[in-house]
């Protein structure tokens, strides 16, 4: 623990020194402006019926919500959306972590290498990267298939079947993450003392019970921040969506971020539109919560 | 400050001020239009279209147009909707036919009845001016890009599976037929090359072909009415569902950007696709193939497609009169047919096909005639106000089906409940 | 514990060796990995060098039959990527810059002052790092339509000013600065502006850097929002204009898309490539202090 600073009373310090509320201001506004209000307002336009037909805003109480939980697409979207957070973001952890705890164990020149070959996508913006994969999916002439086929494993027409198109996203949403998410696991790593391992070695316990007692609860910290990492990241779906499948084959890879992108500026429903911006706040703190708590649990912090 | 420091620098700013304003109403006045294009099919065309706006800007010296790319169908109603609502409208833009309902209820459309002569309209192809009458009769677009579903098959397919490859199935039962001797499976038992495809993404599109084909229509825009589970729009879709499902010889989904890859690399022998990516065809395939009108049931048929030129209706007087020179440039004879030649649409205008060159070119290449053939059974494309919703329904029950997830019965019966309930707010205006 | 001072990887090598694990399948396993990580690239590499019927063939072929270099020059003249490599340049350096100074006024405050309310306003912040744009997309698109900002960069910049995380990591910056240097300025009669300004932020000017890498990545790569704030080429950037250059070819021909592709990424690849230490380092400090 370094220096963490003592705060002091502003005025027996700096005499009529800085209000901190007008430091604040230029922060405030903007996040007053481009957050709260806007959520507040999503909240305020979802009663109003606002659409093609309805130029003007028009009062319809919870029409839009009755009409948004009577669509079977609705509950397709999320669906899928929950499937997308739950699947992607536990396995691109695991595989991560997994490969930090390789590379820690790594010196020599090789590491940067690694490092970099595991990394750089994340350099590439995601709809640039769903390009090189609609690509590489191409279920007669693309890479993937033609590997699978070689190592004789059946191929599937992956973007275009019901059934692959979201694992196929997920798969390209993994690969773009997995290499930040192992630099900061890394990072932690590297601040786990090794004399605990050491301990560890003496008790003579094996690499999995060092993982288990050790390394995991000493980066619960760590992960705790990968997720909210990873949760923000995870609205990249829209850019692969939209690039790569635009929420097919029959709204399989449709996730609430694309059916309200679909629902304000191709359908311009925008009551309806605000209705389910609604819904998706709702869903993003319910698992921030949820994951918070998750870890909460789980977090030391090294004295 | 001094009171002469003062005027002085009144009189600098008035300057400043009055002498760019005395400049510019000196010079002549150019008229300044925003063109919004969208390109729907494949090629470098947005040079092709800067081309022809050179041209015309050239030819006119007191207008200058300036074309915006806004990328395909649906971004480019986007942008242009978006800019109706901000209230800053593109002068002319290029939308696909059926959002003119959509536009029609924003107000964003300029009637062309004063502006359209009743000659100049008679040379183009009935069935492309379908899309272009509101429901109160007036004239709010004119053809442009436009275009109908072809078929294509792969003529050294239907050598190796013994069939005659210069006779394209004439039927649905004989695309069936052809289909299961076309198929072709690997070693571990999977598809490695479809018999038929019928493409993805404007399946809702081809599948108002197969309904017309059998002899009804999905959606009447003059009457109001939608009917999306008709017993002929079941059949077509049954037909569908048989190939995909039961006889396995269609992918069940693709996407529209997909399929003529598949078609050149060889995946698919026979392909439902636009007329428009027939030049990517014939610079791509290594193989024979041909174009036909796509197979009939009670009678061949085709829903027209494409994009129509529009003119904004909150714009000035001179910026209207300004557009109108500008569609009529683009619609020539000449610039229509060369805009065919060089990018796949079908000429709108009977005059284009009396072009020396295009005369030529349909005679080099006969294929470019197939679709202007097949329009004498083309009907106007549905649409309707808030029509990329309908379209999404109608798209869910085809994919569904097609998928296995749904009768085919269901999913068309519950297709038209959503959209007649989505339609109620239009029938009663 | 002196005396049992092992080298770790001696540590884990036994541990390894407990289920059969050597140095060797080590570096196999992160050489396969990396291998699976690099193909795709590399792929769109070698497809954006052949011509454009030598990509249907069933099998693959890394190496191009026969080399061509014109796609990219192609690519160029069908569409204005060197106006939207200007426009992504702008914005992301007109969001980083206000910014960097909005955060560090922000930060300073929750890392030294204690007022009422500081524990709701951090929380409004710390809030703001989970709830990016691209949730509250519509309301926000309506506000850039009411304030007239439409189709231009000002309103790509706007709702990125403000940065929850960059508060929160300059944040946990100046709180390892020690009190001393404040309580030395006080005495030398320095105020608290010229305190932050001269002292903390060049004290802190390695996270300052890491945020700063963390940003101008993140906004170059921006899609959603400006695809839906944005209309004409005048203010396109590469991510869209990628985009809609992909709409123009309608998928037909890979060769140029895959140009295209890697034109797009090439800038930010290249700069990391050559500064890649410091972008490793920077990610993963913004680990530790997270």
């Amino acid at each position: 623990m370094t220096g963490d600073c003592e705060v002091v009373s502003m005025h027996s310090k700096w005499g009529r020194g800085p209000n901190p509320y007008v430091y604040l201001i230029p922060s405030l506004v903007l996040l007053g402006m481009f957050t709260y209000y806007p959520m507040l307002y999503s909240l305020y336009i979802s009663f109003f019926s606002w659409d093609i037909f309805t130029p003007q805003p028009v009062f319809c109480g919870f029409d839009n919500y009755v009409a948004m939980f009577g669509e079977p697409v609705f509950w397709l979207v999320l669906k899928n959306t929950l499937m997308y957070t739950v699947v992607t973001i536990p396995i691109t952890m695991a595989i991560s972590l997994l490969l930090a705890v390789l590379l820690n164990e790594n010196p020599g020149w090789m590491r940067n290498l690694y490092r970099v070959a595991c990394f750089y996508p994340t350099m590439i913006p995601a709809a640039a990267a769903g390009m090189l994969w609609v690509w590489l999916f191409n279920p007669g002439i693309g890479l993937v298939n033609y590997y699978l086929k070689k190592l004789g494993v059946p191929t599937v027409e992956w973007l275009y079947d019901m059934k692959w198109a979201l694992p196929a996203i997920m798969i390209v949403s993994i690969w773009k993450n997995f290499g930040y998410y192992m630099l900061i696991y890394l990072a932690g790593l590297q601040g786990i003392s090794r004399e605990l391992y050491e301990c560890c070695d003496i008790e003579g316990a094996g690499f999995w019970a060092r993982l288990r007692y050790i390394t995991l609860p000493l980066l619960s910290s760590t992960s705790l921040f990968v997720v909210i990492v990873s949760l923000i990241n995870s609205f990249q779906v829209f850019d692969l969506a939209h690039v790569m499948t635009q929420g097919g084959p029959a709204d399989r890879t449709n996730t609430l971020v694309y059916y309200i992108y679909q629902n304000a500026f191709r359908f311009w429903n925008m009551g309806q539109a605000s209705a389910l911006t609604v819904v998706f706040v709702l869903f993003l703190l319910a698992v921030i919560a949820i994951s918070m708590r998750f870890m909460e649990r789980g977090v030391y912090y090294e004295v | 400050m001094k009171v002469r420091n003062r005027l002085v620098m009144l009189a600098v700013a008035i300057m400043l001020v009055v002498l760019p304003l005395a400049i510019g109403s000196a010079q002549k006045r150019i008229v300044r239009l925003t063109f919004y294009y969208p390109v729907g099919v494949s090629g470098p065309l947005a040079s092709v279209i800067h081309t022809y706006v050179n041209e015309f800007n050239n030819a006119n010296p007191d207008v200058e147009v300036v074309p915006v790319y806004t990328g395909d169908y649906d971004p480019t109603m986007q942008k242009v909707q978006t800019a109706v609502m901000g209230g800053n409208p593109p002068d002319v833009f290029i939308v696909e036919i059926s959002e003119l309902p959509t536009l029609l209820a924003m107000n964003a459309c300029e009637p062309l009845d004063r502006l359209a002569s009743k000659e100049y309209l008679s040379d183009f192809y009935p069935a492309f001016l379908e899309n272009s009458y509101g429901q109160d009769g007036k004239l709010y677009n004119v053809p442009f890009q436009r275009s109908t579903p072809v078929f294509y098959w792969n003529k050294d397919h239907f050598r190796e599976a013994g069939l005659d490859p210069n006779q394209p199935p004439r039927s649905w039962q004989e695309t069936e037929d052809f289909a299961r001797k076309l198929v072709k499976s690997d070693a571990s038992g999977q598809v490695a090359r479809w018999g038929v495809t019928i493409s993805g993404g404007w399946n809702d599109w081809l599948f108002e072909a197969f309904v017309i084909q059998n002899g009804s229509t999905l959606l009447d825009y003059r009457k109001q009415r939608v009917s999306l589970n008709s017993a002929e729009a079941l059949e077509a879709l049954e037909f569908w569902v048989k190939l995909t499902n039961t006889l396995k010889v269609a992918p069940p989904h693709s996407t529209w950007a997909s399929t003529p890859t598949d078609f050149v690399a060889g995946r698919t022998s026979m392909l439902y696709h636009t007329t428009g990516v027939l030049i990517f065809i014939r610079m791509s395939a290594q193989f024979d193939y041909g174009v036909a009108f796509m197979p009939a049931q009670k009678s061949y048929g085709a829903a027209v497609g494409g994009g129509n030129l529009h003119i904004a209706r909150s714009i000035p007087e001179e910026n209207k009169q300004a557009a109108w020179r500008f569609i009529q440039f683009l619609t020539t004879p000449e610039i229509a047919a060369r805009w065919s030649r060089d990018s796949g649409y079908v000429a709108t205008r009977k005059a284009c096909y009396d072009v020396p060159e295009m005369k030529a070119h349909v005679a080099k290449y006969p294929e470019y005639g197939v679709a202007r053939d097949q329009l004498q059974y083309a009907r106007g494309k549905m649409m309707a106000p808030g029509f990329q919703k309908v379209r999404e329904i109608l798209k869910t029950a085809l994919d569904e089906s097609t998928g296995g997830k749904a009768l085919p019965k269901k999913a068309l019966d519950n297709a038209q409940q959503q959209a007649e309930r989505l339609l109620k707010g239009w029938a009663s205006k | 514990m002196k005396s049992r001072r092992q080298s770790p990887l001696a540590t884990f090598e036994r541990g390894f060796r407990l289920i059969g694990v050597s140095k060797v399948h080590l570096h196999l396993i992160l050489f396969m990995v990396s291998l699976v990580s690099l193909t795709p690239y590399l792929w769109a590499l070698s497809t954006s060098l052949k011509l454009r019927t030598d990509v249907f063939t069933p099998i693959p072929q890394w190496i191009p039959h026969t080399l061509n270099t014109s796609n990219y020059r192609e690519v160029f003249s069908m569409a204005p990527f060197g106006r939207y490599l200007v426009n992504t340049v702008i914005v992301v350096l007109g969001i980083l810059v206000i910014q960097e100074l909005v955060i560090v006024l922000s930060a300073y405050v929750f890392a030294r002052m204690r007022f009422r309310g500081s524990g709701i306003l951090f929380a409004l912040f710390l809030i703001q790092m989970m709830l990016p744009v691209h949730a509250i997309i519509v309301p926000n698109y309506l506000t850039m339509r009411k304030l007239g900002l439409l189709d231009s960069r000002l309103a790509m910049m706007l709702p990125f000013w403000a940065s929850g995380y960059g508060t929160f990591l300059l944040r946990q910056a100046f709180r390892q600065i020690p009190q001393d240097f404040e309580d030395a300025a006080l005495l030398d009669g320095c105020s608290a502006l010229r305190f932050l300004w001269q002292v903390l932020v060049p004290l802190a000017k390695p996270t300052l850097i890491a945020h700063a890498l963390i940003s101008v990545v993140t906004h170059w790569n921006d899609f959603y929002w400006p695809l839906v704030v944005t209309d004409s080429p005048a203010v396109r950037t590469l991510t869209i204009g990628l985009a809609m250059f992909v709409q123009q070819e309608s998928g037909a021909d890979w060769t140029l898309l895959m140009a295209a592709t890697i034109f797009v990424t090439a800038p930010l690849m290249v700069t990391f490539l050559v500064f890649q230490r410091k972008f490793v380092e920077s990610f993963m400090s913004a680990g530790i202090k997270g």
